[in-house]
């Protein structure tokens, strides 16, 4: 994973600083962002050492009182977006959005599912299995909805698409990880 | 009784999403149907689980390889060079240097190529011809006269000068 190498004037004091107080701020949720996203260490770094690489150069286009977060986040997300296509899902496999089986379907009543019966600390481990199954748009529409719960309206600038896309996404995703939860559990 | 709320309904209702409308009737239909109740709470669950999946500190090597990163691109000679010639400052650059080339450049005034006529060799010729053509605006004793005329006074016009001899020999 790489950005391309591309020039930059010599840094001014405010430009350095900027890039250290980001760091400082904004470091650990970045990466942790990264590490959800691409599910290894690895990747992770990677992705936030060019993520503020890219930070340091656009720092001027930063719009102050806007969100700092949502910047990089979509800064992260885009340059996840091109190493997936660079590698043609090497990645890791993606399971189709829009073919998954889906157990609960919109119409139908929401049924009563086994996470009732666990306990957060038991949860976690399935649960971060689970995150890793779903295809990378599903994955990246909960995290953004359900861990650092961001709106509709912030998640579609973010990924860059429409809020119906967010919310259809962020359906899909929540049925098929109750549904890998539950075969989970099934098999212990 | 109201229809069970979908599960879309019900995760758009825990993040807010619903207008105003359908939210007071999700909410008043949760508070009771005991089976949409108990979906809620499940899907209420999941959110809560999400939350408390376990973060990580950023690894000092990340930030060390950021700064190293930056440092590297500024310390290229090939980087400034490069940062030198950014369209900003290579495009005015260019113009300048166009415009002093067209000023500077001998062959940028230069007349177009064509064939020249020598002036001298033009009049005599003409002059010649004019001698030669009794009824040319030009005779023999007009020439003769207009050469005759004393420094300094304006040239008349050949005919009047014409005139002006035939009177004279007539007298």
């Amino acid at each position: 994973m790489g950005v391309p190498r591309r020039p930059v004037e010599a840094p001014t004091p405010e430009q350095a600083a900027f890039l250290e107080r980001a760091i400082q701020e904004y470091g650990k949720a970045t990466y942790n962002f990264a590490y959800r996203l691409t599910q290894n260490e690895s990747d992770a770094r990677d992705l936030t050492q060019d993520a503020f690489i890219r930070v340091y150069r656009a720092w001027r286009s930063f719009q102050p009182g806007t969100s700092f977060l949502s910047w990089i986040y979509r800064i992260v997300t885009n340059l996840y977006r091109d190493e997936l296509r660079r590698r043609k899902g090497r990645f890791h496999e993606e399971i189709p959005e829009d073919n998954a089986p889906q157990e609960f379907g919109g119409s139908r009543p929401l049924a009563v599912t086994p996470i009732e019966d666990y306990v957060e600390g038991q949860l976690s481990e399935p649960l971060s299995r689970a995150l890793g199954l779903l295809s990378p748009e599903q994955r990246q529409v909960v995290i953004l909805a359900d861990i650092e719960e961001y709106s509709y309206q912030e998640i579609s600038e973010i990924m860059g698409c429409s809020i119906g896309t967010v919310r259809s996404r962020l359906h899909r995703a929540r049925a098929l990880l109750r549904r890998l939860i539950q075969r989970t559990q099934e098999r212990t | 009784m109201m229809q069970h709320l979908t599960s879309d309904t019900l995760i758009d209702y825990i993040h807010e999403e619903l207008d105003a409308t359908a939210d007071a009737a999700a909410l008043a239909h949760l508070q009771t149907c005991a089976e949409c109740s108990a979906a809620y709470e499940a899907e209420a669950r999941l959110n809560e689980a999400l939350k408390t999946l376990p973060s990580a500190e950023l690894p000092p090597m990340v930030k060390a390889r950021i700064w190293e990163a930056v440092r590297n691109e500024q310390a290229s000679p090939y980087a400034r060079l490069i940062a030198f010639f950014r369209p900003a400052v290579a495009v005015p650059v260019a113009a300048a240097l166009a415009v002093a080339l067209y000023f500077v450049s001998p062959f940028a005034h230069r007349a177009p190529a064509g064939p020249t006529v020598d002036a001298n060799y033009y009049l005599e010729q003409h002059a010649a011809d004019e001698i030669g053509n009794p009824l040319g605006e030009r005779s023999v004793s007009s020439t003769v006269l207009e050469t005759s005329d004393a420094p300094g006074t304006a040239p008349s016009l050949g005919t009047g000068t014409a005139a002006a001899a035939a009177l004279n020999a007539v007298e």
